[in-house]
């Protein structure tokens, strides 16, 4: 038999956004107009993973609006402000966080006004999906639009921001002991491979990813994250590799660089796991990168569980799969 | 095995009228129905489309650089080198070690040399191909063993080695001490592009107040700005930069790529100038994946428990720093992995060659530790005849304990809760291990 196969697991931490004394801020500007609608000015850039749709989650959430009535303005130094890169799995932990505020902020001007029209004490109501409510009955007394309406003929505000700071202390210089992070994220992959020995091709046929979401704001856009994680760690783990011949770049083309295609990526497996942070928004906290790092290990791992070699070298191709079958051989360490 | 408290309990549930949702992404149907605007598709009038001629060699020194059969293609509208840039020709993420437009040396393949703006883009590409390099070859420095050498010709003034970081945590002799095994082994990884679908690409132009805009492919407008301004003499406030939809980032769109460029030519041209990287352009240049050579040494009593860990770290940054120390030092920060390690001693180097610069890509160093500790978590599971699974769960942090740097975990802390749900998954599945 050619093929074997084999299971592999693959575990990790990241230390979720930039850590050891470097700025980690997130902040956003928050208005609603007479109409009711909300625009949020959120300096955080989203590069396709969702952090625009996650703004407007919480924002919809805090404020009590319908999220169709939120519009979310991103990433411009003259409308926006200062939130820190989208990087580093930072952006819902800490943006959530300054959306928060700024709705909050918000929420409470509304709640504040509505108390003067309808004669009551803020605290005694809350808002949902864009209507005014006294808390635990079940119909509204106002919209939020009549809300904002009446706030701006007072000429009251309807606008915030808010800000945070996610910035931990530098580790000690000599012995790195210390809070390097403010939070982790925290995941562990299973891989099942299926190696060619005659061949070394290496085939992934199945990876589980339990990923820990702390809270999952949006579920559909944290499995968007593991399935686009796990097929990247693939590439790393076997395919992608830039080749420089004497420091010149030999493989600029996609003829020569190889990328995963949709027939090398597997069925994954999106495990969402919840322990709840309470600092992130929600209890929430970045899955970016920890949906990544946990596939190249596992599939190594089972790589070595197919045919008891391990290979130590990045990427596994089959020449040096191969090649390391052929060494064990060699030595008589390796049954076909 | 016991479940960790706060792993069942989960999050607060709410309820929630849109959190744990999974509302639509805002920009889904746009760009599902292929409305959607990137740099590529966008058109000003009287738009210029720029290019870049690269270096091409890996270390030389710059004798000359002749334009004068460029600017004589059609439509040639600007060719720049680094004397027509009018600010300071330094700038980067963490120290100012690249340069706008080489000028003294090139250090990589893909240094940026010149600039060509043209009213199309065959012009622009033509233009590139017309201009000469005069370069003295260096002797390049190709490998992390060869930037270790101490003999070896400085890349920059700072000398190869640009940082070294130590973890310590308890003591090693007695963590060599207490193991009944102990794994040794040398791990490498590999140079990685970010192959966003987009690539990098940038549209410059002058608004009618005189600021300079650039919409972008970024990840982060604030820190192009502070960048760019520097390099084109401008102050901060007439600047604006305009994250554009962008097709993927994974960290390379940290980095300045094509803003400064776009917007040195929009200034010199007084046109809208729009540079969009071919895909040749975005796998040799910006920055990659750090290549590391990890040398582990792992200790465990027979219990399974990790006595210490013993590692080196050597990451290969290519000719500039980028993000590179910080990414270094996480690799190191993380080198034990979610486990509980009493006993640690990690170094790890941050060294200079005149390899394709290397800076964040998701993982940030993360992902290149986790090669080697899972690795070695493994190897010490198959010496031990314990399973892959219950190694991990023996030595997985919990509230109470404390990470490599000595963090105590309290709330949050997840690892053990994916090691059981991967576990209960294979139980439920009937999959099982073929060597334990």
């Amino acid at each position: 038999m050619t093929k074997k196969r084999g299971l592999g697991v693959g575990s990790m931490f990241y230390g979720i956004g930039y850590g050891f004394n470097r700025a980690d801020i997130g902040s956003a500007y928050i208005e609603m107009a007479d109409d009711g609608t909300t625009t949020v000015y959120s300096g955080a850039c989203d590069m396709g993973q969702g952090i625009m749709t996650v703004v407007a989650q919480v924002a919809a959430e805090v404020v009590g609006a319908n999220i169709d009535t939120i519009r979310v303005v991103a990433a411009d130094t003259t409308s926006t402000p200062d939130a820190g890169p989208t990087s580093g799995s930072r952006a819902t932990f800490v943006q959530g966080i300054a959306v928060h505020e700024a709705a909050s902020d918000l929420h409470d001007q509304l709640m504040q006004t509505a108390a003067g029209m309808f004669e009551c004490e803020k605290d005694e109501l809350e808002a949902h999906n864009g209507d005014v409510y006294l808390k635990d009955a079940n119909s509204p007394i106002a919209s939020l639009a009549e809300v904002a309406a009446r706030v701006h003929l007072l000429g009251g505000r309807c606008a915030s921001w808010g800000w945070h700071d996610n910035s931990t202390a530098d580790v000690d210089p000599a012995t790195s002991q210390g809070d390097a992070y403010a939070s982790y994220g925290w995941a562990s992959q299973l891989a099942e491979v299926e190696v060619d020995t005659e061949t070394g091709h290496v085939k992934v046929l199945k990876i589980v990813s339990a990923t820990d979401a702390g809270k999952a704001i949006n579920p559909v856009a944290v499995e968007g994250q593991i399935q686009g994680g796990a097929a990247m760690g693939v590439g790393y783990a076997l395919y992608e590799q830039h080749i420089l011949d004497e420091g010149v770049p030999r493989t600029d083309s996609l003829a020569f660089y190889l990328v995963p295609t949709s027939m090398d990526v597997p069925e994954i497996q999106c495990e969402i796991v919840e322990v709840y942070d309470p600092k992130g928004p929600f209890g929430a906290k970045g899955i970016a990168e920890p949906a990544t790092v946990p596939t190249t290990p596992a599939i190594l791992n089972a790589i070595y569980d197919a045919i008891g070699i391990r290979i130590t070298d990045t990427p596994a191709t089959p020449e040096r799969v191969f090649q390391a079958i052929q060494e064990a051989r060699a030595r008589g360490e390796f049954k076909d | 095995m016991a479940q960790p408290e706060n792993a069942t309990s989960a999050a607060q549930s709410g309820p929630y009228d849109w959190i744990g949702s999974s509302v639509p992404k805002v920009d889904a149907l746009d760009k599902a129905l292929g409305i959607t605007q990137y740099v590529g598709d966008m058109q000003m009038p009287g738009m210029l489309h720029a290019r870049i001629r690269w270096s091409g060699v890996p270390h030389a020194i710059i004798r000359g650089i002749d334009t004068s059969e460029a600017v004589k293609v059609p439509g040639v509208r600007a060719v720049l080198t680094a004397g027509d840039i009018p600010g300071i020709n330094r700038y980067g993420l963490a120290v100012q070690d690249q340069r706008v437009l080489a000028d003294d040396k090139v250090r990589t393949a893909a240094d940026p040399v010149a600039l060509v703006a043209a009213d199309t883009e065959q012009a622009a590409e033509e233009a590139i191909t017309k201009i000469k390099l005069d370069l003295e070859p260096l002797r390049p420095i190709l490998s992390i063993e060869d930037a270790l050498d101490p003999t070896a010709p400085s890349i920059h003034e700072s000398g190869n080695l640009f940082t070294r970081t130590t973890v310590r945590k308890g003591d090693l002799d007695q963590g060599v001490k207490e193991s009944d095994v102990i794994v040794e082994e040398t791990y490498r990884t590999h140079l990685m592009d970010h192959m966003a679908m987009e690539t990098e690409s940038s549209l410059a132009y002058m608004d009618p107040t005189g600021v300079l805009t650039i919409i972008t492919s970024t990840q982060y407008p604030y820190r192009d700005r502070r960048q760019i301004a520097p390099a084109l003499n401008l102050s901060m406030n007439k600047v604006r930069v305009v994250q554009a939809p962008i097709g993927g980032g994974f960290g390379r769109k940290d980095d300045i790529t094509s803003e400064i460029h776009a917007g040195l030519l929009a200034l010199k041209t007084q046109r809208p100038v729009r540079l969009v990287y071919t895909r040749r352009d975005s796998l040799i240049a910006n920055t990659k994946r750090h290549p590391m050579l990890m040398k582990f040494r792992t200790g465990a009593r027979s219990d399974g428990r990790l006595t210490f860990v013993d590692a080196d770290i050597y990451g290969d940054t290519g000719a500039y720093l980028s993000l590179g120390a910080f990414v270094i030092k996480k690799a190191g920060i993380h080198a034990c992995g979610p486990y509980d390690v009493p006993n640690i001693r990690v170094d790890t180097h941050t060294l200079y060659t005149n390899n394709l610069s290397s800076g964040a890509m998701r993982g940030f160093g993360v992902l290149q530790a986790a090669v080697a500790h899972e690795s070695q978590m493994d190897q010490l599971a198959h010496r031990l005849g314990i399973s892959p699974i219950d190694i991990r769960l023996i030595n997985t942090l919990k509230p109470g304990l404390a990470t490599g740097t000595g963090q105590v975990m309290d709330e949050g802390c997840g690892i053990e809760a994916t090691v059981l749900r991967i576990k209960e998954y294979m139980e439920s599945h009937d999959l099982r291990f073929t060597r334990s």
